[in-house]
């Protein structure tokens, strides 16, 4: 439905986004994640048209709008600062596309009370953006956004200006209104948790470039490269030489690491491995396996129905380990840690 | 109220770019402020005839030179009693006031009242029927005097002094005060080390600004003055306008607006003169 | 300690209280001067009288006077505000060369002396065949203001949020609707403030209009200028009060605007 191909845009000598081709299937949820700086903005302001790429062509619905001027491309967009006009209602603010978009006014009343009820902000519909709270201020923006029902709903970090609590409740209402309403969209941001949760399909960026793209699992299970292992999910790393092809087994500083799977590696080759912290198993007493160490618990962190640990090895390297019987770990004790081959990303 | 569909032909739209605006601006400035200026400048050469430096000579003698050194003497005893009393009450507005914004509202409220009606109050204030004989018995000379026409000029221009002080004095970070206290110094080292270099910028603006107004003032003079307190403004309005001698009056004015801008070009390799003036 | 604060806060305050008086005391006195009973400005202690605005209603010349110096401010709050927001836009929208030099030349008018604007335009004027009179008065007067709105406009779009114009953009609004519907409302305040001081300075600008008004186009601050060559009456003060009180409505509406 939206077709990106090439993009590259340059900030003089800088190559804000290099030649980044991805695709988003109609009614799917997309999210461009990577962090600040990796030209995930530039490439979500030259699909708005708000941007003039250097190079490459966007396509939606097969047509190129690559030189169409934005107001002519129907297309919804939420900003990180909500951009709402605030000399208008809030009313008045969702009228304001549906007006530019030739709704007769009995279209627009409609269409407005619909979209109050959609976001539940049918109380605050005569107030100004200045009386009403971070929230409902991207309420009424995503409600301003989807009004006229646009081809392709664009988010730009619209949690950022957000705390906490309230970021989570946004993103389960930004799910909701989006499947409520169907519209394809393109979300920005460079929170993996939000990404993972959200998306139905994440294209991660770096440097301007498309490092992989794929569901969350995908991403999570088999990272691409390095960067995506370290930027998705957390994971303890552990580098090393590859020892024996057939073995699979890697001689890492921490000691002897056994892979599993088909090895696409070559004996003697530098490979870095990573373990995510719910594969890594901690006891206070020895354990059975494969990928057993020995290390002292440094920080045990108590997240309520487990707790992270924080694992300082004897050659100094901490691993990451998640547990549910945190009470019988606590810090300063020594403890085993044991990860099954099948469960080591190696790259 | 939503404006839709404006006609607009689009070649007019491509053209409207933001460069043409900024002609428009600078060209109506240009035919009726620059060219005017110009104009004036050829005026004083006697270009209709006559030396051509014969206006300057007159102009860099008796009471028109005498005129021009009183009336930057003037300036700059108006620029540095303006910045001592400028600096006091913006440090008091800033630092001890409770009500800011009335304070404030108070020093911007002579800025809407018209130069020649507050002149006048300070003549009115000083005159023989005024509040200060009333109180005093005499008005110690202060009218129609230099002192007169100094004290007219403070009060006129005060608040283009107090506002840049203000500014900057608002804008120094209140850690830095905070830190300086704890570190140990007391309130005047810390005025003299921390507080006055930081609002410095400041002072140089209000300076600038003080000394431009001051010395070109017309009103000061015409209302407060005596016959020998005439400053360049008022030389030139009599020459035209009693005299008739455009040519002469050009003059004056072509040899002040140099002398100022020669100094203030000196000034803008300290400060920057339009970021000066932004700061009102 | 507490003392040495407390010496240095009354220091302070009566430095305060005699700057203060330094501003405020000649606008107070124009206005008690005014209803005096007697017939030389004096502050009226025994009572007070409105006879001097009454007589200012009787004197014709200076009620037309008062309609001129109104309509000329009007017209130049509109010429200046239309021309320092357009060339604010400019100049914050546009990347030019030399742009600093450039915009530091639409301040000249206010570092130039208003004497010598006042000589060189009349000149001009003359020059030009339009002569003396209403419309030279609001050239003189444009030229004078046009600073004004221009450093105030400037710097409010320097801080506006251009993502508002993109958000319209986005929601269908061409480039010049997207500056009417947006832009334009949410300078305003800052747009109507800047016209407001434009009038007011061209309502009581004297030093550059005495060389450009005519016999049949004079202003009030003229009169008033003229009226203390021969003498000071209560009646001057009355009228400077009236004028007094247009620029407190002015400053007023400027505050409530900006609110």
């Amino acid at each position: 439905m939206l077709e990106v191909r090439n993009l590259t845009k340059n900030y003089g000598d800088l190559v804000a986004v290099d030649d980044l081709s991805f695709e988003v299937d109609e009614g799917d949820f997309v999210t461009l994640l990577g962090p600040s700086g990796c030209g995930k903005s530039t490439t979500l302001h030259s699909i708005a048209g708000l941007v003039d790429p250097t190079n490459g062509q966007i396509l939606l619905h097969g047509d190129d709008i690559t030189d169409t001027p934005p107001n002519e491309r129907n297309i919804g967009m939420a900003f990180q600062h909500n951009a709402l006009f605030p000399h208008m209602t809030a009313v008045e603010n969702i009228e304001y596309g549906l007006k530019m978009h030739g709704y007769s006014q009995k279209d627009v009343d409609d269409r407005v009370d619909e979209l109050l009820e959609l976001v539940q902000m049918s109380e605050h519909g005569d107030h100004k953006p200045g009386e009403l709270s971070g929230g409902q201020q991207q309420r009424i923006s995503l409600a301003r956004a989807v009004a006229y029902e646009p081809d392709l709903l664009l988010l730009d970090e619209p949690l950022t200006g957000l705390d906490r609590v309230l970021r989570e409740e946004m993103r389960r209402e930004i799910k909701r209104i989006q499947d409520e309403v169907g519209v394809t969209t393109l979300y920005v941001t460079h929170d993996q948790e939000e990404a993972l949760s959200l998306s139905d399909k994440i294209v991660v960026l770096w440097n301007g470039m498309k490092q992989q793209e794929g569901s969350a699992d995908e991403l999570y299970e088999s990272p691409i490269n390095e960067f995506v292992a370290e930027f998705v999910g957390k994971s303890s790393k552990f580098t090393g030489e590859v020892v024996s092809v057939a073995d699979r087994v890697v001689d890492t500083s921490a000691g002897e690491m056994y892979l599993d799977g088909s090895m696409s590696f070559e004996e003697g080759q530098e490979i870095a491995l990573y373990v995510r912290p719910e594969h890594v198993e901690v006891s206070p007493s020895s354990v059975e396996g494969k990928n057993v160490f020995t290390g002292r618990a440094r920080q045990v962190t108590n997240l309520g129905s487990y707790a992270e640990v924080i694992v300082e090895l004897a050659n100094g390297m901490t691993v990451l380990a998640e547990t549910e019987s945190f009470p019988s770990i606590q810090n300063g004790d020594d403890v085993y840690i044991q990860f099954d081959p099948e469960d080591v990303i190696a790259l | 109220m939503i404006v839709k569909n404006l006609p607009i032909p689009k070649r007019l739209s491509t053209r409207m770019t933001s460069r043409t605006l900024v002609v428009i601006g600078l060209g109506w400035l240009g035919v009726f402020f620059i060219v005017p200026l110009l104009m004036l400048a050829m005026t004083s050469l006697n270009l209709d005839g006559g030396a051509v430096w014969e206006n300057y000579a007159v102009a860099l003698s008796g009471v028109y030179i005498s005129a021009i050194v009183r009336s930057f003497y003037y300036g700059l005893v108006t620029t540095a009693i303006s910045l001592i009393l400028a600096y006091a009450l913006a440090y008091y507005i800033v630092f001890y006031s409770e009500n800011e914004r009335f304070m404030l509202g108070l020093v911007i409220l002579p800025f809407w009242v018209a130069y020649i009606i507050r002149y006048l109050g300070i003549q009115l204030f000083f005159s023989p029927n005024g509040p200060f004989v009333d109180v005093f018995g005499s008005n110690m000379g202060l009218l129609f005097s230099t002192e007169g026409v100094i004290i007219g000029l403070t009060s006129a221009l005060l608040p283009f002094a107090i506002l840049p002080i203000y500014n900057s004095l608002k804008s120094i970070d209140q850690e830095l005060i905070n830190a300086s206290y704890t570190l140990g110094a007391g309130s005047y080292r810390t005025l003299v080390s921390i507080i006055f270099p930081l609002s410095l910028s400041g002072v140089v603006a209000a300076a600038i600004i003080e000394f431009i107004l001051a010395t070109g003032s017309f009103l000061g003079p015409a209302l407060l003055g005596g016959p020998g307190n005439t400053m360049i403004a008022n030389i030139i309005a009599t020459t035209f306008r009693a005299g008739f001698n455009i040519e002469l009056a050009s003059a004056i004015a072509i040899i002040y607006t140099v002398i100022l801008t020669t100094v203030l070009v000196t000034f803008n390799s300290v400060v920057n003169i339009g970021e000066v003036l932004s700061d009102l | 300690m507490t003392t040495d604060r407390f010496l240095r806060r009354s220091g302070l305050l009566s430095v305060a209280v005699f700057v203060y008086a330094v501003l405020l005391v000649p606008i107070v006195v124009i206005i008690l001067t005014s209803f005096t009973p007697r017939p030389f400005p004096t502050i009226p202690t025994r009572g007070i009288s409105f006879e001097w605005y009454l007589a200012l209603l009787e004197n014709s010349q200076l009620i037309g006077a008062l309609g001129v110096s109104l309509v000329i401010a009007a017209f130049t709050s509109v010429t200046s505000g239309t021309l320092g927001t357009i060339t604010a836009f400019g100049f914050v929208r546009s990347d030019i060369p030399y742009k600093e030099t450039l915009s530091t030349l639409m301040l000249l008018p206010l570092m130039i002396s208003p004497v010598i604007t006042g000589l060189a335009l009349v000149r001009f004027a003359g020059q030009l065949r339009i002569g003396s009179g209403f419309v030279a008065v609001v050239l003189g007067h444009t030229v004078l203001t046009l600073p004004y709105v221009f450093l105030i406009v400037r710097a409010e779009l320097v801080t506006f949020d251009r993502e508002l114009e993109s958000a319209s953009r986005i929601l269908g609004a061409g480039p010049v609707e997207s500056v009417f519907n947006i832009t334009l409302p949410v300078i305003s305040p800052a747009v109507i403030s800047s016209m407001l001081i434009a009038f007011v300075v061209s309502f009581g600008e004297f030093t550059a209009t005495q060389f450009l008004v005519s016999s049949g186009t004079t202003t009030v601050p003229v009169i008033i200028y003229t009226m203390t060559r021969s003498g000071l009456n209560p009646q001057i003060s009355a009228l400077s009060t009236v004028l007094i009180g247009v620029m407190f409505v002015a400053a007023l509406v400027s505050g409530l605007v900006n609110r």
